[in-house]
């Protein structure tokens, strides 16, 4: 019988990018497919020539045997292919079954069919116990229920062969377990499912086969069963990568951060951070960990000076800087590596110098009564180009160019060459490669030996364990938890970023709310009318 | 000179779609011309000659005076990514205030002139602040009061040229003659020391931009005002730093007018001829960038005086300069259209 996809020797280029150098790649029916790639390996390209939003130069999918020409989505969706987006894309004013059938809605004469509709989702939520309630609005459900909302939505479009793209970056570690039953019941029923994810150990749990891919081509095909991590990065990276940090033991030192009943209000009024107490000692690195969306961000933008608190304090070695500008925060020694690089962390048509400069350019090393020195301006981030390994052309190329690792190290290079006493790492490693993953934990590390005080934020739980000494859990705008590394586990720590108790009372509390006794984020939502 | 940063080279590749578009639009017009009979050689060359010729060239000189000042007006917000769309208002407050301060001080001569100068820059660029300030502190689009606070200034002065401070001796709209030690110092026909200083200015601009730390700052505002933020610039300093300067030239402008050209001030004489928007659509031609601004600025001079050469050699009347302004303006937003859609 033949393969529910085949898909032979795609080649897709863009001007002198090679995107896709010739790609095979075989998915049989009932089978969760994983799809490996660092960025930049061609990954997307690929799925966006099988869900037909792009066209190959060369190459042919078949589907089922027979030979077939993707030009659009909709193409695609007619031969039973199906796309879940990181993104998602659904109305938030509208129900859930509203949103399910909308292009195909039944129609009686001039109008939507709404009971024929709304019963054809509620059965097909039935039958693969996806559980949802078909007429919540979307915009009030939880990202793990929407995302079975854009599941279900594929289904009903009778998707045979489902393409999930990173669904697991938006989800609580319970969530993500949930996905991976949903997954395993539609490959039961004769599905496929191509599972594209950077994350090692679900494509490990949930995959039959893998394929890898690097540099646009093929790297690697592995039977799940039979291979490892380490053989799987080899394939991701060219290389063995080592994946376990080795985190010294450091003598910490003075408080350099403490923030006390600290609270941030939003424009409408609702509390994004509530009564939040933390500190981080010299010497430290001091994880928050926390479903997107909980507060962190705001939490992070307050001590950084970027957005208003409503009250409580926050203190930099012992002086207040709640009320200063964030010049003046900087000047006193605050770091920041913001979540967003391309909106936030850099000027894309700006040169990769005057990127390094921003935040020293008052310094007296480079200007003389307000006149820019350019030959030191150059020579430093020239400098810094070299000892971050940033792959670019030369210092007065636009950062624009640069890819998301590469551009991540701009601003790392940028941040810890302040020499701040507090450095705020916020997502530093999101969608960037192994490679520079690998590296930017390296330098986080040594700043933690020279005894800098480190602020992390991250959504990756496994990334915040590896690297913390002390982890906070936030959830709902709330410091819910404060364990010393010791104590966290992978189980605990994310049955608290759900709002659970985390089986163990927390130590060494903050101010301390009891959590909802709701077990978990998307059932308590669910529950709702 | 060496090119440092980027957004030089870049201007460096556009200047060849810049010229080509001028080249295209003049073959336009000349087939506009050859379609009603006329010569476009010799109609070009009217042109040419009546802006660049040695005994037209004060002319056109003095004309790219506040033509280049107003370009200014407008490029320097726009380089730091803000509109300023109330040079005019400003304009008028500089021309009025350079034209009331030498009738009532008790002395003439250079020191008035320079008092007359700064108190029109101050008083100008005070009132472009004020847009500045409603953005700031009260969250008004700086477009909008920037380009509303041009009616009360035109409206106000307006007013006072035609009752209290009305020249009693002529029937017209305008305030008493100046002083005649208190005129700018002429230097050949029209042109005044007006020219020189806004030349003095605009290298000044140029310089900052490129060589300076608030140069650097104010780029990087412009480019992403996020991350300038983010990195410690301080954005409503910045702000109203660049507006008080920016009407602060404007002023300028309506001073050295006032002072070297009417000796008055003259209800709609500062407006008239369209200095404002001539510099705001240079300025936008060259995105901001301060060669390119200035560059624009002295061809749209250039074309409008030869066009007035033109006018008077040929029987080809001087609107065609302005549709050849028209039609270079669209096809360099034509030929950067697809540039990005190439991208």
């Amino acid at each position: 019988m033949a393969a529910a996809l085949e898909v032979r020797g795609i080649v897709k280029r863009y001007g002198a990018l090679v995107a896709n150098a010739g790609v095979d790649l075989v998915v049989e029916r009932g089978e969760i497919h994983g799809i490996m790639g660092e960025n930049g390996a061609g990954k997307s390209t690929l799925m966006n020539i099988l869900y037909g939003v792009t066209q190959p130069d060369a190459g042919e999918i078949r589907l089922g045997g027979a030979l077939v020409r993707l030009r659009s989505p909709l193409d695609a969706i007619r031969n039973g292919l199906g796309m879940v987006h990181q993104a998602f894309r659904l109305f938030d004013s509208l129900s859930v079954w509203e949103n399910i059938v909308f292009g195909r809605e039944p129609v009686r004469g001039w109008v939507v069919d709404g009971r024929t509709a709304r019963a054809a989702v509620a059965e097909l939520a039935e039958r693969f116990s996806l559980s949802v309630n078909v007429d919540a609005r979307v915009g009030d459900l939880s990202v793990g229920v929407r995302q079975r909302v854009e599941i279900l939505k594929a289904l009903y479009r009778e998707a045979r062969i489902l393409i999930l793209d990173e669904p697991t970056a938006v989800l609580t570690p319970r969530e993500a377990d949930a996905l991976a039953d949903v997954m395993r019941a539609l490959v039961a029923d004769g599905r496929s499912i191509l599972f594209v994810t950077h994350k090692l150990r679900e494509v490990l749990d949930v995959t039959d086969r893998i394929t890898v891919m690097r540099h646009g081509a093929v790297s690697a095909r592995l039977e799940t069963a039979r291979t490892s991590e380490q053989e799987v990065v080899r394939a991701m990276v060219g290389r063995a990568v080592s994946l376990d940090i080795q985190r010294p033991d450091v003598a910490t030192g003075d408080v350099v951060l403490e923030v006390d009943h600290l609270s941030v209000k939003m424009e409408h009024g609702h509390s994004a951070v509530s009564d939040a107490g933390l500190t981080v000692h010299a010497g430290e690195i001091v994880g928050i960990a926390g479903v997107a969306g909980n507060g962190q961000s705001e939490l992070i933008e307050a001590i950084a000076g970027l957005r208003r608190h409503a009250g409580g304090t926050i203190r930099l070695r012992g002086t207040e800087i709640g009320g200063l500008s964030v010049g003046a925060r900087r000047r006193l020694g605050v770091a920041y590596i913001p979540e967003d690089r391309a909106t936030v962390g850099t000027a894309g048509r700006a040169s990769a110098s005057e990127n390094l400069i921003l935040g020293f350019q008052r310094r007296r090393e480079f200007q003389r009564w307000g006149h820019l020195l350019h030959e030191r301006v150059l020579g430093w981030a020239q400098r810094l180009i070299v000892r971050y390994d940033v792959r670019i052309r030369d210092a007065q190329t636009p950062v624009d160019t640069l890819s998301g690792g590469n551009l991540q190290k701009v601003v790392v290079a940028r941040e810890l060459e302040h020499q701040a006493a507090l450095i705020i790492a916020e997502q530093p490693t999101r969608g960037v490669d192994i490679g520079a993953i690998e590296f930017i934990h390296r330098k986080l590390l040594e700043e933690r030996a020279r005894g800098r005080a480190i602020l992390l934020v991250s959504a990756e739980l496994s990334e915040i364990l590896a690297l913390s000494d002390r982890i906070l859990v936030i959830y709902e705008g709330r410091i819910v938890a404060n364990l010393p590394s010791r104590e966290a586990s992978e189980e605990r720590i994310g049955s608290l970023l759900a709002g659970g108790s985390g089986d163990a009372p927390p130590v060494e509390a903050g101010p301390l709310r009891a959590p909802s006794p709701a077990p978990s984020l998307s059932d308590a939502k669910l529950r709702d009318p | 000179m060496s090119f440092t940063f980027p957004h030089l080279r870049r201007a460096h590749r556009r200047l060849p779609t810049a010229l080509w578009s001028i080249l295209a639009s003049f073959v336009v017009g000349g087939l506009v011309l050859l379609s009603t009979g006329n010569n476009p050689l010799t109609a070009y060359r009217a042109l040419v000659s009546g802006a660049l010729s040695l005994p037209n060239l004060p002319d056109t000189l003095n004309w790219a005076m506040p033509v280049v000042g107003m370009t200014l007006v407008a490029a320097i917000p726009l380089r730091a990514g803000m509109l300023n769309l109330g040079g005019d208002g400003q304009l008028v407050v500089g021309g009025l205030v350079a034209a009331i301060v030498p009738l009532h001080l008790p002395f003439t001569g250079f020191a008035a002139i320079i008092i007359s100068m700064a108190a029109a820059i101050i008083a100008a660029g005070l009132y472009a602040l004020l847009a500045a300030w409603g953005e700031i502190s009260r969250g008004i689009p700086m477009l909008i009061s920037s380009l509303l606070l041009n009616y009360p200034a035109v409206g106000v002065a307006s007013y006072l040229v035609r009752f209290p401070l009305r020249d009693t001796t002529s029937n017209l709209p305008q305030s008493a003659m100046i002083p005649l030690d208190d005129r700018l110092p002429a230097l050949v026909g029209p042109l005044n020391v007006g020219a020189p200083v806004m030349i003095a200015v605009a290298l000044a601009y140029v310089w900052f931009e490129r060589r300076t730390v608030g140069g650097l700052e104010l780029r990087l505002s412009g480019i992403n005002a996020r991350f300038a933020r983010y990195g410690g610039i301080h954005l409503a300093r910045q702000a109203y730093g660049v507006m008080f300067v920016s009407g602060g030239i404007a002023g300028l402008v309506g001073s050295i007018i006032v002072l070297g050209s009417h000796f008055r001030f003259i209800d709609d004489g500062l407006l008239a001829p369209s200095f404002g928007p001539t510099g705001f659509m240079a300025a936008l031609l060259a995105g901001g960038q301060p060669l390119g601004s200035v560059a624009a600025g002295l061809f749209f001079a250039a074309m409008q005086i030869g066009g007035v050469g033109m006018q008077r050699d040929t029987e080809v009347p001087r609107v065609l300069t302005m549709v050849l302004q028209a039609i270079t303006i669209l096809l360099i937003a034509l030929f950067r259209r697809q540039r990005t859609d190439r991208e």
